[in-house]
């Protein structure tokens, strides 16, 4: 599998386009209705805030030559009003965008986390799982403001440029296309800018990426580096990767602050220019008044320009974060329900496969031409070397990963033909990795059924033999674990999970090495717990200590990616093969070592 | 510790750069007035008095003018750009180290995603705070400064009368400013939160694929989720109060300035001109009072960010270096344990453990789930420090080893393991970067992993994900089992390593480590037997306690514990073997 690691930049799949720019007005159209209010009320304060200078141009000019006090008293009234006005424009400004920018990213952090649920696992697997979590938080926090501030602003000074254009015009035709004509240079600078700064911000992402990803690794791997006394070594790793980032933004901020002086300067020469050319042409059809008006709104024309180009350049930076969010949306599942799923009925428990090849990577078969069938309520269990393939039967039972090439049947039915939530429902499956999520203990074994009484929990919890050491602690079921139980050994956390497995009263049960790191007693009594429970059921046992397969229906040596033999331990010993020449070494190395 | 006084530690050796930025804002903010008062002139003076000699020289005026304050401005966000990448960097890098001197305990109870976000958004209000914050306040108290000494020139009285009036902005900039801090501290503790549940939804997808539970996941974020924005929408409620109120009082300027001024005119205690004047440049001394609101909450984000890192900075690790930390040549790796006793939030996990481990033998350690067998290597390594009692190594107490020294020289393969995502060299030359190919394939090979590992198509090269995500959990244990070979170390511990290793593998590797390592502590935690039944000193735990001590054969001979262990495993063996007999 081609694997992703913290040292190494993301590939793109697509760059940023306009359809993306598309997809994302997508999540501001459920909010367009208050955009356009905004807009709205933003106008109607502009235009009040415009009659504030109106009012004090009257009081100076009337009301104080002529000190008449109750005018001027007046005048000062109504300034007020205009300033009322404006406060309540600008209060539901702010809350309006807040609320619209917070929800945009909202949504689109949940379209990301839903589609993220979709993904198999070979997605999680081929990358650092940091490089996952920047984009669902980090990335999308950045584009807040430019979705809610950034986008009112470009409708309202897109507005105001418009209106101060369409004024210069009706003033002077000639002033106004000296003034315009600033514009294409502007354009055509940024034009060429952006190329650069789009490379720019890309890497920037890249390496806030790679430092994630390394952080994240760093953060859950420090019981081992600390183990090994490698905090030199990571840390001068890390300091290359914290240099890198730093000088990939410094390179990126630079072509962005380059911005501002260019439009800045290109505005003073336009204006240089309206200065000379109306002074020149000054009683040669253009009047003082005139002049003296175009020149007011010259220098607010520039104001809108320069806030554009502004929102141009947060959006070239966003782009960057844009294009990742939406490759991980478009990240195709694997997995996935056809379009005409089925729901599963309720399993009975009878498994087959037919002919069933796998490759994870092309070319590299795991799985060769394997068939077997197993009846409703058997107990299989799987034998045979590490990496011959028996997790892989088992991934392929619950549907982590499709079949290349045969097909696998419960009940009949091929598994491709129904939804994965019916399927996964009805599964309980304890794997290698545990995972205990942060909370309770009690919440962690109720994972698998939400809606299983405490008293359901603790019998399934009885079963697995947990419920002794969990009442042992602080607070019982109600014990706080962290993340992945740091604080339980891992025997515990087999054991937790395993409750958890059997408490989802699934119709199939997969143990894949569920009692590794649990003591041979502990094993024995969960066995004949276990044994109760598994009546009706069908399960697959996949272990190496013996002992713990010895008792199932039937077992399959597998090996090479096929099953070698099959048979109840008795017939599997008597035919002298692998499985008997694995059961006899360890009694062999009993006595050799 | 005060965040501002934190930031200036990072700042302190930039303090001439910084002195040259603020130089070059206050140049800035001078030139900043210039063009629109030579508008003003050529207005004036020009365009209705005709007087077009100095024509040209305004022209250029205000071209220059333009150009030197873009330049000044870009050199300054340059520099402050750099000043704050810089700080960023090393706060970054003292938060990396931090993490690294933290404890186990530490990490038992802190989640991955909090720290997290210490390293991006907190880390990213500190470099806000500098980059545009810090030079923003300077470049408005430089306008407010220089338009009050303008006005006071023009007229002293109507300034005082304008000046009067700023306490009530203060007074509201002072409300926002205490309404606003803890809105932002819940923002940060909320995004921490949804960092954590996004991660740990990432980290555990196959427990959630696995119970088809991706409905209860969506529905676990979706809280979190809606809980960041409504937090945030909390500050902005405090916001969209004051601010309002700070920008209305500013604009109040205004009217002050028409009912003093006008009065005073009308009392001819002013011109009109001056009035003129006043209102000309009124809005130097109203802009940066309404900006105030913004960099207030500027300023609280990057305050409610620091705090947090400061927080974590200042976090002292419970295991770290005595005074005069002792270090050896080497070590020989003879380990003892007198009464040792270890309790972890109040429950004693270890009690009275005393032993003594030479080197060049074996120890191994048996017992049930969660009987402390962890604990003590654990112990060994010094990741926790024991209760009572003492832990010596090669007669020394271990809290007076050089921690680095000490861990040096032990290796372990943990029972929880966990591989970095990188090739399957580098993952197993992690404690020893330097080591050779040849060493990597040597410690493989002991290891038993060399062959599966050559299987695989890009063989050495094959890149793992991260926590070995791809490889079976025998191959997982093969690996850090190498990992930990390669050190070379005095005390070798393997804490549950073979356990998913087939046993014809487990054979090969016991055989091999005992023909490579006689002169090594090997301390292995097993629950086969067969793992352990070689071993010179036979531990068994139980409740933390030592129940059991002796090799193989006595403890068989005391039937117990052991003896029903290795009845469970092996019992049937021997009926087994009698029919295959008959």
């Amino acid at each position: 599998m081609a694997r992703n690691k913290y040292d190494v930049d993301e590939e793109l799949d697509i760059e940023f386009n306009f359809d993306q720019v598309r997809r994302l007005l997508k999540y501001i159209k459920p909010y367009k209705k208050r955009l356009f209010l905004t807009v709205i009320v933003m106008l109607v304060a502009s235009f009040t805030a415009f009659t504030g200078p109106y009012l004090i141009k009257i009081a100076l000019d009337e009301a104080i030559p002529k000190r008449d006090l109750s005018q001027l008293i007046l005048l000062t009234l109504l300034y007020i009003g205009t300033l009322l006005i404006n406060a309540l424009g600008l209060r539901y400004r702010l809350s309006s965008t807040a609320e619209m920018g917070q929800s945009i990213i909202q949504n689109l952090r949940r379209d990301l986390f839903t589609h993220l649920q979709r993904l198999p696992f070979a997605f999680y697997d081929s990358r650092p799982h940091g490089k996952i979590l920047v984009r669902v938080v980090n990335y999308i926090n950045t584009l807040s403001d430019l979705l809610s501030n950034g986008l009112i602003n470009l409708i309202t000074d897109l507005f105001t440029l418009m209106i101060i254009a369409f004024f210069m015009l009706l003033l002077d035709l000639r002033l106004a296309l000296i003034s315009l004509a600033g514009l294409p240079v502007l354009f055509a600078a940024l034009f060429l800018l952006k190329n650069i700064q789009r490379r720019l911000w890309q890497k920037v992402s890249r390496k806030q990426s790679n430092m994630n990803a390394y952080v994240h690794e760093s953060i859950n791997g420090m019981k081992v580096t600390q183990s090994f006394a490698r905090e030199k070594e990571n840390f001068a790793t890390f300091a290359t990767i914290n240099q890198s980032y730093r000088q990939a933004w410094m390179k990126a901020i630079i072509s962005l602050i380059l911005v501002n002086p260019i439009a800045e300067n290109l505005s003073v020469l336009v204006i240089a220019a309206v200065y000379l050319a109306g002074v020149a042409w000054l009683n040669q059809g253009i009047s003082v008044g005139v002049l003296i008006a175009f020149l007011s709104y010259i220098s607010s024309f520039w104001l809108p320009i320069f806030n554009l180009t502004n929102f141009y350049n947060s959006l070239i930076n966003a782009a960057a974060y844009i294009e990742r969010i939406f490759e991980t949306m478009d990240e195709k599942p694997s997995v996935a329900d056809a379009p005409d799923a089925k729901l599963m009925p309720p399993i009975r428990g009878q498994i087959e496969f037919v002919d069933v090849c796998f490759a994870y990577e092309e070319g590299q078969e795991v799985l060769h031409n394997v068939s077997f069938q197993v009846n409703p309520g058997e107990t299989i269990a799987l034998v045979g070397p590490t990496g011959a393939g028996k997790t892989t039967i088992v991934n392929l039972i619950s549907r982590f990963y499709d079949v290349t090439s045969g097909k696998v049947l419960i009940d009949g039915i091929d598994l491709r033909e129904v939804t994965l939530q019916s399927l996964r429902s009805q599964m309980g499956v304890m794997l290698q990795d545990t995972f205990i999520f942060s909370g309770t203990i009690i919440d962690n074994i109720r994972y698998s059924r939400l809606d299983a009484s405490d008293e359901e929990v603790i019998a399934a919890a009885r079963a697995v033999c947990a419920h002794d050491f969990i009442v042992n602690m602080e607070k019982g079921y109600y014990t706080e674990v962290n993340e992945r139980g740091s604080r339980l050994s891992v025997g515990e956390r087999q054991l937790i999970s395993f409750a958890r497995a059997l408490l989802a009263d699934p119709r199939i049960l997969i143990l894949d090495e569920a009692t590794s790191s649990i003591d041979t007693e502990t094993e024995l009594l969960v066995q004949q717990g276990l044994a109760k429970l598994l009546v009706n059921r069908t399960s697959f046992i996949i272990a190496h200590r013996l002992s713990t397969i010895k008792n199932a229906d039937r077992i399959m040596y597998i090996d090479d990616g096929g099953i070698v033999e099959a048979g109840t331990h008795e017939t599997l010993m008597n035919k002298k093969g692998a499985y008997y020449r694995l059961y006899m070494s360890q009694y062999q190395f009993l006595r050799a070592i | 510790m005060n965040p501002f006084r934190w930031l200036w530690t990072y700042l302190r050796k930039h303090r001439f750069l910084l002195i040259l930025a603020f130089f070059l804002v206050i140049l800035f903010t001078i030139l900043n007035l210039i063009p629109p008062y030579i508008a003003g002139v050529i207005v004036d003076r020009v365009i209705i008095g005709g007087e077009m000699e100095f024509f040209w020289r305004l022209i250029i005026a205000i071209v220059a003018a333009t150009m030197v304050k873009s330049a000044a401005r870009f050199l300054y966000r340059l520099t402050f750009e750099r000043i704050s990448q810089d700080v960023v960097y090393n706060v970054r890098m003292n938060i990396y180290q931090k993490l690294q001197e933290l404890d186990f305990s530490f990490f038992d109870r802190t989640r991955t995603g909090d720290l997290m976000t210490r390293m991006s958004g907190d880390a990213d209000a500190v470099r806000h705070f500098i980059s545009w914050v810090a030079f923003s306040l300077v470049e408005n108290i430089v306008i407010f400064l220089l338009s009050l000494a303008i006005l006071f020139a023009i007229n002293a009285q109507l300034a005082l009368a304008l000046l009067l009036w700023t306490p009530l902005i203060g007074f509201f900039a002072l409300r926002l400013s205490v309404a606003v801090k803890p809105t932002f501290f819940a923002i940060r503790e909320q995004l921490s939160r949804l960092n954590s549940v996004v991660q740990e939804n990432i980290s555990g997808n196959r427990v959630v694929k696995a119970f088809a539970r991706e409905e209860h996941e969506i529905t676990k974020f979706y809280r979190e989720n809606d809980n960041y924005k409504q937090e945030n929408l909390k500050a902005v409620q405090v916001w969209s109060k004051y601010l309002p109120l700070i920008d209305t009082a500013s604009n109040g300027l205004t009217v002050v300035l028409l009912l003093v001024g006008g009065l005073m005119v009308m009392q001819e205690r002013l011109t009109l001109g001056e009035l003129v004047m006043f209102n000309n440049y009124l809005w130097t001394l109203s802009n940066p009072l309404r900006y105030l609101g913004w960099l207030i909450n500027d300023l609280q984000r990057f305050v409610a960010g620091a705090t947090k890192i400061i927080n974590l900075l200042t976090e002292k690790p419970r295991i770290k270096n005595g005074e005069n930390p002792r270090q050896k040549e080497s070590l020989a790796g003879k380990v003892e344990f007198s009464d040792v006793s270890f309790t972890l939030e109040g429950h004693a996990i270890l009690r009275e453990i005393s032993f003594t481990a030479h080197p060049g033998q074996t120890i191994a350690l048996v017992g049930p789930t969660g009987a402390g067998k962890s604990t003590i290597v654990n112990l060994i390594c010094r990741f926790y420090d024991c209760t009572t009692g003492e832990i010596l190594i090669d007669g020394i107490p271990i809290k007076e080893l050089d921690l680095a020294f000490l861990r040096a020289n032990i290796a372990g393969a943990m029972q929880d393991i966990f591989l970095f995502s990188d090739t399957i060299e580098g993952n197993i030359a992690f404690g020893v970067p330097e080591a050779s190919f040849d060493e990597v394939q040597q410690a493989a090979r002991i290891a038993g992993a060399h062959e599966f590992i050559t299987r695989m198509p890009e063989g050495y090269d094959t890149i793992v994900g991260e926590r070995g995500v791809g490889l079976s959990g025998g191959q997982r244990q093969r690996i850090a089992l190498a990992r930990a070979l390669i050190k070379d170390p005095a005390i070798l511990i393997l804490d549950d390593t073979t356990s998913s290793v087939d046993l014809e593998t487990e054979h090969a590797i016991q055989k091999n480590l005992r023909s490579f390592y006689k002169q090594k502590t090997i301390f292995i935690i097993a629950h086969r037997i067969s793992a352990v039944r070689n071993a010179d000193l036979i531990l068994v735990l139980k409740d933390g306690r030592i129940i059991e001590v002796g090799k193989h054969e006595e403890l068989i001979a005391k039937n117990g514990y052991y003896s029903t262990v290795f009845k469970n495993q092996y019992g049937d063996f021997d009926a087994e073997l009698m029919k295959e007999a008959k």
